[in-house]
């Protein structure tokens, strides 16, 4: 599974947030150049941003295996008409699939060198006053509780599957994994706020310290060229 | 190290503290949902629990903490938790043709929330009539569908007539299975909530 990897690449060792301005630019400059000759340079500058996080693109293309039906759905039922595959309806569909995979490649380079904590950080630094500090705390929380409940519903699937649950039609089915594992989370929320209050749970505790370093310049360069070229782009 | 002292310390209040967790929990649970899939004979795609965990973050968190439960699934996918549909996280989700579904879902539950609760407070959903449930999660639906597939119409740049029925035609029938769903739990009293 693609996620974050320790590692010395230059992508690893730039701020967070010069990261997220690259991703965002890049996703506005595919957006604004859906045509063959965008899409080439976009394309090159994707495996470079690849290359510079050390990520290789078919372990990313395989993390996103679940698009494809619907990036591929597009230009084949555009295409196709009463008198056979018509090549100029499924053009554009087409290159607006593939700018999607582009796009993807590039936010997997960011998911494999950025720690939770960092782009934590970079939320609550970015997001000013009480709703960042709650999306930085919350979201530690979900990456902390996530494996926890996939264990507890692996668990409720198990019990079922073993009294021959499954026989049992959809919607019992489906009522019974949710009782079951609603009444789980909700038992996990009270006894987890009760800790945090016990460990005095507070809106402002200590963050790790975000620095723009040297490497951050060019970053933040290519970040800024991509998204005035986005605003060119659509002007 | 910074010397802080504790009177620099924003303690966060109890009933906030109980919220947080219970919404951060939610999200997490909204990820886990993505793992499961159901075969379902009227629906060629396999059927998720997640719209489902959109109806319930709205009804058992209230409209206000449901919507903020699914920001936070928004945000964790977008930094890198593997949350969407598959296991898939990152902020090329939320831009590819599934992403006005997901972006939807804080609107959905927020909807969901403001009716079965009459209002932005929390009442007991006990009081709540079954057609007021029902409507509740309709609209959250139509919210749901209302804002995908026309951002998937103009993500992969189909037709309307295709975009409709590649991203809303083969869910629907799925969609009641998970409304009956939802009722039959809310109404069995089986969840200790509240």
């Amino acid at each position: 599974m693609l996620r974050y990897e320790p590692g010395k690449s230059i992508a690893h060792r730039l701020d967070p947030r010069s990261k997220l301005l690259v991703q965002g630019g890049f996703a506005a400059a595919a957006f604004a150049y859906t045509t063959p000759r965008g899409l080439v340079i976009l394309t090159l500058l994707a495996l470079c941003v690849l290359a510079l996080s050390r990520t290789a693109p078919h372990r990313v293309l395989w993390e996103f295996r679940f698009v494809f039906p619907f990036l591929l759905a597009a230009p084949v039922l555009e295409g196709i008409s009463l008198d056979g595959f018509v090549i100029s309806d499924a053009t554009s569909p087409a290159l607006a699939s593939y700018r999607v995979l582009l796009v993807l490649l590039v936010a997997g380079a960011y998911i494999r060198t950025t720690s939770v904590r960092d782009s934590r950080a970079a939320i609550q630094r970015s997001v000013p006053g009480r709703p960042g500090q709650f999306l930085g705390m919350g979201v530690g929380f979900v990456f902390r509780f996530l494996p926890v409940l996939r264990a507890d519903i692996g668990r409720i699937r198990d019990g079922y599957r073993s009294r021959l649950g499954t026989e049992r039609s959809v919607p019992v089915r489906m009522r019974i994994l949710l009782i079951a594992s609603l009444n789980r989370a909700f038992e996990r929320a009270d006894r987890f706020s009760l800790a945090l209050r016990a460990r005095c749970f507070s809106w402002n505790p200590t963050l790790p310290t975000l620095r723009f370093s040297r490497i951050d310049v060019p970053a933040i360069g290519f970040g800024l060229v991509l998204f005035l070229a986005a605003v060119y782009g659509f002007v | 190290m910074s010397n802080s002292t504790t009177t620099d310390v924003d303690l966060v209040g109890d009933e906030v503290t109980l919220n947080i967790a219970r919404a951060a929990l939610f999200a997490a649970l909204m990820g886990a949902f993505a793992y499961v899939a159901f075969p379902y004979p009227l629906s060629p795609a396999p059927v998720t629990l997640q719209v489902l965990g959109v109806f319930l973050a709205g009804l058992f968190l209230g409209p206000v903490w449901g919507a903020a439960a699914m920001v936070l699934y928004l945000v964790a996918g977008a930094i890198g938790a593997p949350v969407f549909s598959g296991g898939s996280a990152g902020i090329g989700v939320l831009l590819g043709p599934t992403g006005g579904y997901l972006f939807s879902y804080p609107l959905a539950a927020l909807i969901a929330g403001v009716i079965a609760h009459r209002g932005i407070g929390i009442r007991s959903l006990t009081e709540a009539s079954v057609t007021r449930l029902i409507a509740s999660m309709t609209l959250a639906v139509a919210v749901i569908y209302g804002v995908g597939v026309p951002f998937m119409w103009w993500n992969l740049d189909m037709t309307l007539q295709t975009a409709i029925v590649t991203g809303a035609v083969v869910f629907i029938p799925a969609e009641a299975a998970k409304m009956a769903a939802a009722i039959g739990i809310i109404r069995s009293d089986a969840i200790r909530a509240e």
